[in-house]
Parts: structure tokens; sequence; C-alpha cells
């Protein structure tokens, strides 16, 4: 398995936000992380990276243990992080934006990557921009071209297609789908738009309060289940 | 107006100038411990005192020539500062009021441990003679080391914005200073960027130390006498480089001009009540540092 978490309980303070969570998945495979606002995906992500106060249980790439390693090490162990509001560096230009990625590059590379021009031409004739300027979409194509200069085994996405206008939405699925049909990237996706976690996704996991509710293969995410976990 | 009266106006700017760069090389060490790692450095002044103790040991005890004392004051106050934010700062980021004191405390057993080991009594640093003379700068007439200290001043300015704005390691530092959690999402150890950005501003300030002990005599008090401008270029430069440069080359500017309309003192007074003012309105400076370091 390229990612285990075997009963992983993260906090933000005293507070357990995630409880004894656990899942296997295989390289290649696209995973949409689906509940309500609250129920802790975003958490589950950044408990990947190491970015919450305190974390207890076991997180395993290929196998090596990186529950104890700072967030610098795990960038490092291919995990491309893509964070809720993108949180681009808003005073760099957007050719530093995606240079940044290649810090956690282990191959010494350090150049713009040529996938992240091709796949977003509108960066590739942008270079020099500042960040900040750029439209929601565009933002959201640089930060996923930040997280493919890392040279990424999994791509860990926080609501990708958050705020964005729905034309973008489908051109960002369909990205994310070349991502990992196309190049084999391994994606971990939190997501609120089901259109988007079905055609996207190979398997589902249902979150509640910081558990595990239902998981599978996403044919088998009715709207039974959907109706059940995600209505308000 | 003639040229009669055009030389002491011009001679009060170029004056201006070399405390402008003086004011700017105390600063930029400050500068770049507050804008990157976001602590206010109570032992700066200290640092720069450490500068000067440093050229001055060296030079009495190996003869080592003046200009050799400048890089080897940057790499010993350099070292102190790297101990200090291992053993003592980093693990009070987050807590800026204990960083706070803390550095106070840091400067007061630096400055007691110079004493007990240099005594009180004033030391000196000898400087080759050419730096000795005086030339005339257009209108202005100007001692030579006063120019050395401008042209180290400009050095240190373009070689750091180099290293900040050119290289991968000013890139790693810059998105420190944005989102500290996503450089490190991205592979940054900010741990490592803190603690050799406190270094550098550390043997800056021993650089600045070393220079002053040659243009005032070395005392372990002497780096108070320094710091309040030094904080003042930075608080009204918004803690960034561009904006120390701004701020040093205006205030420098200033004091000079009001010195010469009316005297030293009140051309101070009237500084700093500037400098209150401006605040008021503006209390983030002239050029703002990024906002969420941490």
């Amino acid at each position: 398995m390229l990612l285990d978490l075997d009963r992983v309980t993260s906090y933000y303070g005293k507070t357990p936000i995630l409880k004894e969570m656990g899942f296997s998945l295989p390289e290649g495979q696209c995973l949409c992380v689906l509940g309500r606002n609250g129920v802790g995906k975003t958490t589950l992500l950044r408990t990947i990276m190491g970015l919450t106060d305190r974390t207890s249980g076991e997180i395993r790439i290929d196998g090596d243990p990186i529950g104890k390693a700072p967030t610098h090490v795990r960038a490092k162990y291919g995990l491309g992080y893509i964070p809720q509001g993108r949180q681009i560096l808003p005073h760099f230009t957007v050719k530093e934006n995606i240079l940044l990625g290649t810090f956690a590059r282990t191959d010494g590379r350090q150049d713009v990557p040529e996938l992240c021009l091709s796949l977003f031409p509108y960066l590739a004739q942008n270079l020099h921009r500042k960040a900040g300027l750029l439209s929601g979409g565009q933002q959201q194509q640089l930060a996923i071209a930040r997280a493919l200069a890392t040279n990424p085994r999994i791509l860990l996405l926080d609501e990708p297609t958050e705020g964005i206008q729905p034309n973008i939405v489908a051109e960002i699925g369909q990205t994310l789908g070349r991502l990992n049909k196309e190049f084999g990237i391994t994606l971990i996706l939190t997501e609120q738009h089901i259109k988007v976690a079905r055609k996207l996704g190979d398997a589902f996991l249902m979150m509640e309060n910081g558990r595990v509710v239902a998981r599978g293969p996403i044919r088998e995410m009715t709207d039974e289940l959907i109706e059940r976990h995600m209505t308000i | 107006m003639t040229s009669l009266d055009i030389a002491p106006f011009a001679n009060a700017l170029v004056l201006g100038l070399s405390i402008a760069s003086i004011w700017l090389i105390a600063a930029i060490g400050l500068t770049i411990i507050y804008g990157t790692v976001g602590v206010i450095n109570m032992a700066h002044g200290e640092f720069i005192m450490l500068g000067a103790y440093t050229s001055y040991a060296l030079q009495s005890s190996f003869g080592l020539p003046f200009l050799l004392c400048l890089p080897a004051s940057f790499a010993v106050v350099a070292l102190v500062g790297l101990v200090i934010e291992r053993g003592l700062i980093r693990y009070l980021y987050n807590r800026p009021l204990d960083t706070l004191l803390a550095t106070w405390g840091v400067s007061l057993v630096l400055m007691q441990g110079v004493r007990l080991i240099f005594g009180s009594d004033p030391k000196y640093i000898a400087v080759p003679e050419i730096f000795q003379s005086n030339v005339e700068v257009g209108f202005a007439s100007l001692s030579v080391f006063r120019l050395v200290v401008l042209a180290i001043t400009a050095l240190i300015v373009a070689g750091t914005a180099y290293l900040f704005y050119r290289t991968r390691f000013g890139m790693q530092v810059r998105a420190v200073m944005q989102n500290k959690e996503m450089a490190a999402s991205f592979g940054i150890n900010a741990d490592r960027v803190y603690m050799t950005t406190f270094a550098l501003g550390a043997g800056l300030a021993g650089v600045a130390g070393s220079l002053f002990g040659v243009l005032a005599i070395v005392l372990p008090t002497m780096g108070t006498a320094y710091v309040v401008q030094a904080f003042l270029v930075v608080v009204v430069g918004g803690g960034t480089l561009m904006g120390s440069v701004a701020a040093a080359g205006l205030t420098g500017e200033l004091q000079s001009v009001f010195a010469f309309i009316t005297n030293d003192t009140f051309a101070r007074f009237l500084l700093y009540v500037l400098i209150v003012v401006f605040l008021r309105f503006r209390p983030r400076g002239l050029f703002a540092v990024a906002k969420g370091r941490r």
C-alpha cells in the first residue's frame, strides 16, 4: 500500500478532531473524502501533512512510518498539498509560487516542471505576474501547479472546487482526472461537489464526527448515503 | 542662492547621507531578525557592542588588520547569535512578550560579561592612516572612514537584497515570512531558516559594531547609543529591507538638515516628534512586513 493510516487520532489543543481513523490507499487510486462541514475532512489532510497539534496512531508511506516526522520532511515523501482556500503566496510571482514546490523534490531539480506549464497555459504566459492578482480559479490552478512541482506521488486536495465558477470547476475536475489516470498520481480529495467526486473517485470515505461511517468503491456511494450523511 | 550659500546646505545633505548609512548599518541586522523571525531583539545593541569588542580583541591580541576584523566580527557575533537562538529564542517563538524580556535579559548578560572580561574603561580600534584623513565631496568635507562606512553599508544592503531576492535561500526566507505552514508543506525547514537568519542578523550587527568602534570609543554600554536609532529605522521602515533603507535615508537627511537649520539637540527632538506623528497615521511603517508569518 502507498499510504496507510492506522488508528490515527488527531487533536487541536486537547480536543480530538479525528478519532481512530484508519484506511489504506493503493497507488494510483483516487479517494474521495466526503461529509458535512466540520466532520474532520480538512483535519484528515492536515494530519497526513503533520500540520495538527498532536497525533497518535501511525501514518506510513510505502511502509515507512512518517507520523513523527515534521511537515517539511513529510513533503519529501511525495506528498503534494493543495490546502483549502489555496493559500498561494500573494507577494510571490506565479513562477516563484511554482518554484516553492521544488524544495520538496528529492531529485535535485530546481526549475519549473514542464508539466505545470503544459497543464496550465495561462500560468505559463503569466509567470512573472504577482500571484495575489490572479482570480480564484487561476489561483487554484497555481496551487495545483505548485503541488505538482514537488513531483508528488500523492496529491492531497482540500475542497479544490470550493468558491470556483462552475465552468472552471469542470476544467479543474478534468485536470485532476488526467493527473490521476494519465500520470498515475494518487489523489485524496475532500469534496462537496458530488458530481466531481463521482466522476473522479475510485473509492469514497464518508465521515461524521471525526470517524469513518461508510466506505467503499465509488459506485456504492448511493443517494441514500449522501442524503443521510451530507444533507443538512 | 549663490554657491557660497549652497555649500553649507550641500554639506548638511552629504553629512545626512553619512548619518543615514550609520543608522542603516546599525538597523539592518535588526530588520532581518524582526522582518523574518518576528523577534524584537532587545540584545541588538549588545550584538553591536560584541562586534566592536571582537575587533578590539583580535587587533590588540593578534594584530589583525582592521579590514580583516570586519569579517571576523561578523563570524564571531553570528556564532553568538546562533547559540542564543538555539539555546533560548527558538523556545519562545509565538510569545512576543517573553521574547522581548528574554532578549533584554541576554543584553544585560552580554554587557556584564564583557565588563567582567574587558573592564569598564574605554578601548580603541586602530584603522589605517588613510582612513583618518578627510576628503572633499562636492561642497562638503567628510572623513574617509565615513565614506568607508557608506561603502560597506551599500555593499551589505546590495548583498542582503541579492541574498533575499535572487537566491533559493532568500526564497525560503520570504516564503516562511509569508506563510510558515505552507513553506513547511513544500519541504522548507522553517526552524533552520529562523536559525540562519537570526545568526545573519547578529553577524551584521557585529560588522556595524566593528565600524562604530572606530567612529566612537568601545565601551560595554556603547550598544544602547545605537539601538534606539536602529529601532526607529526598523519601525519607520516597517520591518522590510527596502523600508529600512528608505527610513534610514529619510531620517538621516532630516536629522542633518534640521541640525543645519537649528542645532543637534533640537533636530533630534523634532525628528522624534515627526516619527511619532508619522506612526500615529501609519503604524505599520513605510513598507509593512508580510502578515501571517506564523
